[in-house]
């Protein structure tokens, strides 16, 4: 009898394992609904530099602490050849609170300067391990992982940020520098997978 | 009279808090939960105020912590370090006595630091065996009742 629950105990100790960095960006075809109204995909997406996509949503309390820098990303890596993508996978509020049409609000009012899509089923969270918003994942020009985690380590002061993760992993993939960390932790909200 | 009478309801609601919020780091709080070896198996759930599944589960897991005499609870807030009247409040308004805690340490060594395993997803819940003082279960995110008990359960025999 111990033997099963020591079992059953290592089976439930299993979480769905996160990309690992070398990883290719998967699930690239899969087709994502913008706020623009139309279909894209992961490939859509990618940049000539590399590809930035960001697990978010509209109500998050980690996400509206962390979006302004999504936008101030996006303002300077974008233009260098960084493809982003926001992705929202809570389908199990698809027709509440992350509805399409709160989307685009939530977009307008932040300014969001990229594409911010639903993702039908939740597959490229499941596909990613993505387990949180917000939740980042970096690809080179080869679509191999090369950075995931937080943006930075200061949600709500963004004066008081010591270390900027994302943005120091960006400039080491454009420079051909060594990134370090290739990955950090923050605290999120679950996706809210169906 | 009307200050006097203000400091007096002051006083009183003071005294009806029943909650001791400590501000803590994940090693303070392993060792509280390492106290309880040998005599109670331990639930530790990290939660938020502003975590919607956090705040659903929270009143069931209260009620599974009265529920079983062998089981502590320990309650781990990861709300922003401005918020702290905010969950003394709202613990209060759950009838959570004793110690509670709340994380004042960075994101990346409080979530390593609590378990290296968890990617910092809320909620976060751990059980800790009565006898063995290990870890017998963990998961992100909300579960339902059974799934509490059925470690429970565990957590008590192990």
């Amino acid at each position: 009898m111990k033997k099963i629950l020591s079992i059953l105990t290592g089976i439930t100790f299993l979480i769905a394992g996160e990309l690992e960095i070398g990883s290719t960006m998967p699930l690239m075809d899969h087709q994502l609904a913008d706020i623009s109204g139309k279909s894209m995909t992961l490939t859509d997406a990618k940049g000539d530099a590399g590809t930035l996509v960001i697990f978010s949503c509209n109500t998050c309390p980690w996400v509206l602490a962390w979006e302004d820098r999504y936008v101030t990303l996006a303002q300077e890596f974008i233009p260098k050849g960084i493809g982003l993508i926001a992705v929202n996978s809570n389908e199990s509020q698809f027709e509440s609170d992350d509805s399409m049409e709160e989307m685009i609000e939530h977009a307008q009012e932040m300014g969001y300067n990229f594409p911010y899509t639903q993702d039908p089923g939740s597959r490229l969270a499941t596909a990613f391990g993505a387990r949180k918003t917000p939740h980042i994942y970096l690809f080179d020009e080869k679509d191999k992982l090369v950075y995931r985690g937080a943006i930075d380590d200061n949600a709500r002061k963004p004066r008081k940020v010591k270390h900027t993760f994302l943005a120091d992993a960006l400039n080491a993939l454009l420079t051909g520098d060594k990134i370090d960390p290739v990955s950090t932790k923050a605290l999120g909200c679950s996706i809210k997978f169906n | 009279m009307r200050v006097i009478i203000a400091i007096i309801f002051a006083f009183f609601l003071s005294g009806c808090s029943r909650v001791e919020l400590i501000e803590a780091n994940s090693k303070t709080i392993h060792d509280h939960v390492s106290s309880f070896k040998g005599e109670k198996a331990v639930l530790l759930n990290v939660w938020s105020t502003w975590c919607v599944p956090c705040v659903e589960e929270f009143p069931m897991i209260v009620n599974l912590g009265k529920e079983f005499k062998d089981l502590k609870v320990v309650f781990v807030s990861a709300d922003f370090d401005d918020h702290f009247d905010g969950v003394k409040k709202f613990l209060n308004k759950q009838n959570i006595s004793g110690v509670s805690f709340m994380k004042n340490e960075k994101d990346q060594p409080f979530i390593n630091g609590i378990h290296p395993e968890w990617s910092g997803s809320l909620p976060f819940t751990i059980l800790f065996g009565k006898n063995s003082g290990t870890i017998v279960n963990f998961w992100e995110g909300q579960e339902p009742e059974s799934k509490f008990r059925q470690a429970i359960h565990l957590a008590l025999n192990e």
